[in-house]
C-alpha cells in the first residue's frame, strides 16, 4: 500500500511522467539504505573489536570498562539490525524475497552445524574449541553464497 | 504465469531500467516478471496495469 501512494493516476499512456517525489527513486533509497548499513556494520564491527580486545590491551581488564564496552556493542548491535530492517523494507518484492531465502539457508545452516559442532567439541572429537568465530564464518559464506546464487538466478 | 510486460514495453519503446523506474522496482525485477522466473504481488500487478492504463488481466495471465 506504501508503494501505491507514490503513484499519481495519470491518462498518458505513452508518456513514462515522473511519477515520483524528485530524488525517490528506487536505486537512489537502496543505495541510501545499503550506506547507512554499512557504516552500522561497520561501527558494530568496531565496538566488537573494542569489547574483545580492549580488556587486555587498554583497561588492563577493569570489569566496569568491560561491561561499558559490552553494553555499547549490544546497543550499537541493536542499531546495525534495525538498520538491516529498514534496508529489507525498502526493498523491492524479488529483492527482499532473495534477501530473506539467502537469510533462511543461513539460519539452518547455523542451526544444522552448530549443534554438531558443539557436541563434537564437548566430547573431544575436533582438535580445536569450537569458537563463535567459526559459526560467524560459516554464516558469512553461506548468506554469500546463497545470495549470490539467488541474484544470479533471478538476473 | 505468463505476461505482456515485455510486449507492452516495446510498443512504448521504454528500456527495463525506464520501466523499473516507473515502478518503483529494481531493473532485475522486471527482467525477472518479463522472463518468467518471479510472479509480481497483486500490488504490483495493479501498478503495472495502472501505468500501460489495463486490466489486470489483459497483462497477467494463467
Amino acid at each position: 500500500m506504501v508503494s501505491i501512494k507514490l503513484y499519481i493516476k495519470t491518462n498518458e499512456v505513452d508518456t513514462m511522467t515522473p511519477l515520483k517525489q524528485p530524488g525517490s527513486t528506487y536505486k537512489s533509497r537502496t543505495r541510501a539504505n545499503v550506506l547507512r548499513l554499512f557504516r552500522w556494520n561497520a561501527a558494530w564491527l568496531a565496538a566488537s573489536a573494542l569489547m574483545a580486545l580492549g580488556p587486555k590491551f587498554l583497561w588492563n581488564k577493569a570489569p566496569l570498562f568491560t561491561l561499558v564496552a559490552v553494553a555499547f556493542d549490544i546497543a550499537v548491535g541493536i542499531g546495525m539490525v534495525l538498520a538491516n530492517k529498514d534496508y529489507l523494507a525498502d526493498l523491492d518484492e524479488l529483492q527482499r524475497k532473495v534477501q530473506l531465502n539467502s537469510m533462511g539457508i543461513t539460519l539452518g545452516v547455523a542451526l544444522i552445524a552448530g549443534v554438531p559442532f558443539t557436541v563434537m567439541d564437548k566430547y573431544h572429537l575436533i582438535p580445536f574449541h569450537a569458537d563463535i568465530a567459526f559459526m560467524l564464518i560459516i554464516m558469512s559464506l553461506t548468506f554469500a553464497i546463497s545470495n549470490l546464487y539467488g541474484t544470479r538466478h533471478y538476473r | 504465469m505468463k505476461n505482456r510486460l515485455k510486449v507492452l514495453r516495446a510498443e512504448r519503446d521504454w528500456t527495463q531500467a525506464q520501466l523499473a523506474d516507473a515502478l518503483d522496482v529494481s531493473r532485475q525485477t522486471i527482467n525477472a516478471i518479463e522472463t518468467g522466473k518471479f510472479d509480481p504481488s497483486l500490488p504490483l500487478a495493479f501498478r503495472v496495469a495502472r501505468l500501460f492504463s489495463l486490466r489486470i488481466e489483459e497483462i497477467f495471465e494463467d
